[in-house]
């Protein structure tokens, strides 16, 4: 029996019957999936019937801590929001870190589960006692920005902490993310789930201590992890942050340029992070409870506001939309917070409309005369774009709300050759054909292409595989991957303290022991990372997927890399294919991909009596 | 002559964002690093290898750490950090 960790209750809030009641959980579950993602996967699959609309009354949305969360240690004050996504119609899990993610667990659980539907836009207040939905009829439909919506709510409401949608979530927004403390659970439209509840935020506060089994165990491991992140393996996070990768990426000839159809940008140079340093740095921060801080600012004009500004971000909407100049990738950065959306598929999807409107692939009407002044490196374009997708305002923002894969399914013709995503979800900035690991990593992904829930990366960037080929041995590099990403997802701990942890599966199962007194060990969390990739296909397997899904777009086969370092590099569809196979084989799975019966089988008493 | 190039972190320890040096491997070329650019020994490259972490890119292409490596006149060496996450 555990002693710490955990609360062994979660909350389920129902909008529509606005009733909230504590549900047990037991030791068995929290041993197999451990939290956050894991127990997020799980609760969505327990508390949904099959082939619901994630749109719908019917869906859930979870909100997981992880045991670690509201203990000491560094980097562990985050959450994961799950959900089935209305951009893929798979399962998708944002994960965000703040003193939300504290507030909450000091609710007294370890979970929250939203289902129903209000009846009219409100904002769901949770503490120890349950859950109350107050009509918050002032705040929506009024087109705040985020960062207004939660000042207004932090004032009316100060003892709580709040996760807020904005625009672009009450408008549905296929890729509409969640934000809290100005760190958002970005990708897959967990934001519209949300809006679809008309549930604008979502405020938790909490008094009761995470229980610690061995205090004192826990801050020893505390204070040595502390130690560890400020070495030279987070260097990198604490003195250039992310955006680092730009110009490496730009000399290895993986950096996504021109909606994937180059993979260096000549004007890299403008927005390298080396050069945003010298020349507009204005300031570190950090999540609640981290002591690495990678976040950095930069200054968009004198006298503005510094912006945040991330690898993904700075890519998506500069590179990807042929944009070099760093006043207006900064600005779309901060406008993609402010209103709501996925910096990643915005970008994507907008790169992708580019390329039609280049192509001349909108068909003769209003979205083609709309498109008409879309190009590459069309500024300001780019920026009142933004705009109309977050407000759905404009048939092409509109058509461009649904992401690249519904839009392009809508244009026809070939415009589906040109769409970036792998399940709907947009490439993040990692180019297939460069990194050839990371390519199956992002096909296999259960999210869809993403950079996220697999390190696969790693392996290109370790000299221990070709990276212009994936191979068997891709595949055993990408279960890896994944596994690890999976268990750090579930403690919850910052994926940047990765290399600051030697035996990572070794210290996790240390810290579980620590802070839960339950026996974990390495060798049953790297089994539970394995798990938790399996409950995830799972319920992909329960809505729908097919392994058809497990691919790339016809793009990165059929069209080689035309320049710098991989200059000619493309991805051969065979020996893809062969790697993907070795990749199933590997995760357990049978000849095609699905999960065996008797695998399904052994798990479904976990999964609350599910059915195939 | 090998030019050595410096990305992200080693740029701005080292100030520079290339530099050309006379070596005949990577380990070599590592080496004549250290002594031009002390500020990157020992946490980027020691005693002529890599510290952990820490890869080469030969001519941007071929990722490797091996000192034994052997590298030709007019031969890049793009030195990068192997953590790419992000
Ligand atoms: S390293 Fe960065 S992303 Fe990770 S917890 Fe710290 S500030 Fe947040």
């Amino acid at each position: 029996m555990g002693r710490g960790g955990f609360f062994e209750r979660y909350l389920r809030v129902d909008l529509g019957r606005r009733t909230a009641e504590h549900v047990p959980l037991d030791e068995a579950t929290r041993r197999a999936v451990v939290g956050g993602v894991g127990l997020g996967a799980l609760l969505l699959t327990r508390e949904t019937k099959p082939r619901f609309d994630p749109l719908g009354p019917e869906a859930a949305l979870v909100l997981a801590f992880g045991p670690l969360v509201g203990t000491p240690l560094t980097t562990s004050a985050k959450l994961a929001f799950v959900a089935k996504s209305p951009l893929t119609g798979r399962i998708s899990d944002g994960l965000s870190s703040s003193s939300f993610a504290i507030a909450g667990k000091r609710a007294g659980v370890d979970a929250i589960v939203i289902v129903g539907e209000a009846a009219e836009p409100s904002i769901v207040l949770i503490d120890e006692e349950g859950a109350e939905v107050v009509p918050c009829p002032d705040l929506w439909g009024r087109d705040f920005q985020i960062s207004e919506a939660s000042e207004r709510l932090g004032k009316e409401y100060p003892e709580h902490r709040f996760a807020v949608i904005g625009v672009a979530g009450e408008r549905l927004v296929r890729y509409a993310g969640i934000a809290n403390e100005g760190r958002h659970a970005g990708r897959g439209g967990l934001g519209a789930v949300l809006g679809a509840k008309r549930v604008k935020a979502i405020g938790v506060r909490g008094s009761r201590a995470v229980p610690l089994a061995d205090a004192e165990a826990t801050l020893r491991i505390a204070k040595d992890l502390a130690r560890r992140s400020l070495g030279p393996a987070t260097e990198k996070y604490r003195s250039l942050g992310t955006v680092a990768n730009l110009s490496t990426f730009n000399r290895l000839a993986a950096l996504p340029t021109r909606n994937f159809q180059a993979s260096t940008f000549e004007e890299a140079r403008r927005i390298e992070g080396e050069v945003l340093h010298e020349t507009r740095e204005r300031g570190r921060g950090s999540c609640k409870n981290c002591t690495i801080g990678c976040e950095h600012f930069y200054e968009v004009r004198p006298g503005q506001r510094p912006v945040k500004m991330e690898y993904e971000n700075l890519f998506a909407l500069g590179p990807l939309c042929g944009i070099g100049d760093p006043e207006v990738v900064l600005r779309a950065s901060s406008a993609c917070d402010e209103l709501g959306i996925d910096t990643i598929s915005s970008g994507g999807t907008i790169a992708f409309a580019m390329e039609c409107a280049e192509r001349g692939l909108f068909p003769a009407g209003p979205l083609a005369e709309e498109a008409r002044d879309l190009r590459f490196g069309a500024c300001e374009r780019m920026l009142a774009l933004l705009g109309d997708i977050a407000r759905r305002r404009t048939a092409l923002g509109d058509l461009l709300a649904e992401g690249s894969r519904r839009a392009a399914e809508m244009l026809g013709g070939d415009a589906p050759s040109f769409a970036p995503h792998v399940k709907g979800m947009e490439i993040p900035g990692y180019e297939p054909r460069a990194l050839q690991t990371m390519a199956l990593g992002f096909a296999v992904g259960t999210r869809g292409a993403d950079h996220n829930r697999s390190g696969a990366y790693e392996a290109d960037f370790s000299g221990k595989v070709n990276r212009f080929e994936a191979s068997e041995e891709s595949a055993a590099h990408a279960v890896a991957a994944e596994d690890r990403a999976a268990v750090m997802d579930a403690l919850i701990l910052c994926k940047f303290l990765r290399r600051a942890m030697e035996n990572f599966f070794g210290e996790a199962a240390e810290m579980l022991r620590a802070v839960t007194g339950l026996p974990f060990e390495a060798e049953e969390l790297e089994r539970a990372g394995g798990r938790i990739t399996l409950v995830r296909r799972l319920f992909n397997e329960r809505e729908g997927w097919t392994p058809a899904e497990d691919t790339l777009p016809a793009r990165f086969f059929e069209e080689k890399l035309p320049g710098g370092a991989a200059k000619g590099a493309g991805i051969d569809r065979e020996g893809f294919a062969r790697s993907i196979k070795a990749y199933h084989a590997r995760r357990g799975l049978d000849e095609q991909g699905y999960v065996p019966a008797d695998i399904a089988q052994e798990m479904a008493s976990l999964l609350g009596g599910r059915k195939r | 002559m090998v030019t050595i190039e410096l990305y992200g972190v080693a740029r701005l320890r080292a100030g520079r964002a290339a530099i050309e040096v006379a070596a005949c491997s990577l380990g070599e070329a590592l080496a004549a690093l250290g002594v031009a650019c002390p500020a990157l020994e020992p946490l980027i490259v020691a005693g002529g290898r890599l510290a952990p972490g820490w890869l080469v890119a030969l001519n941007g292409a071929q990722i490797t750490a091996d000192p034994e490596m052997a590298l030709g006149e007019g031969d890049v060496v793009v030195l990068v950090s192997a953590d790419a996450g992000g």
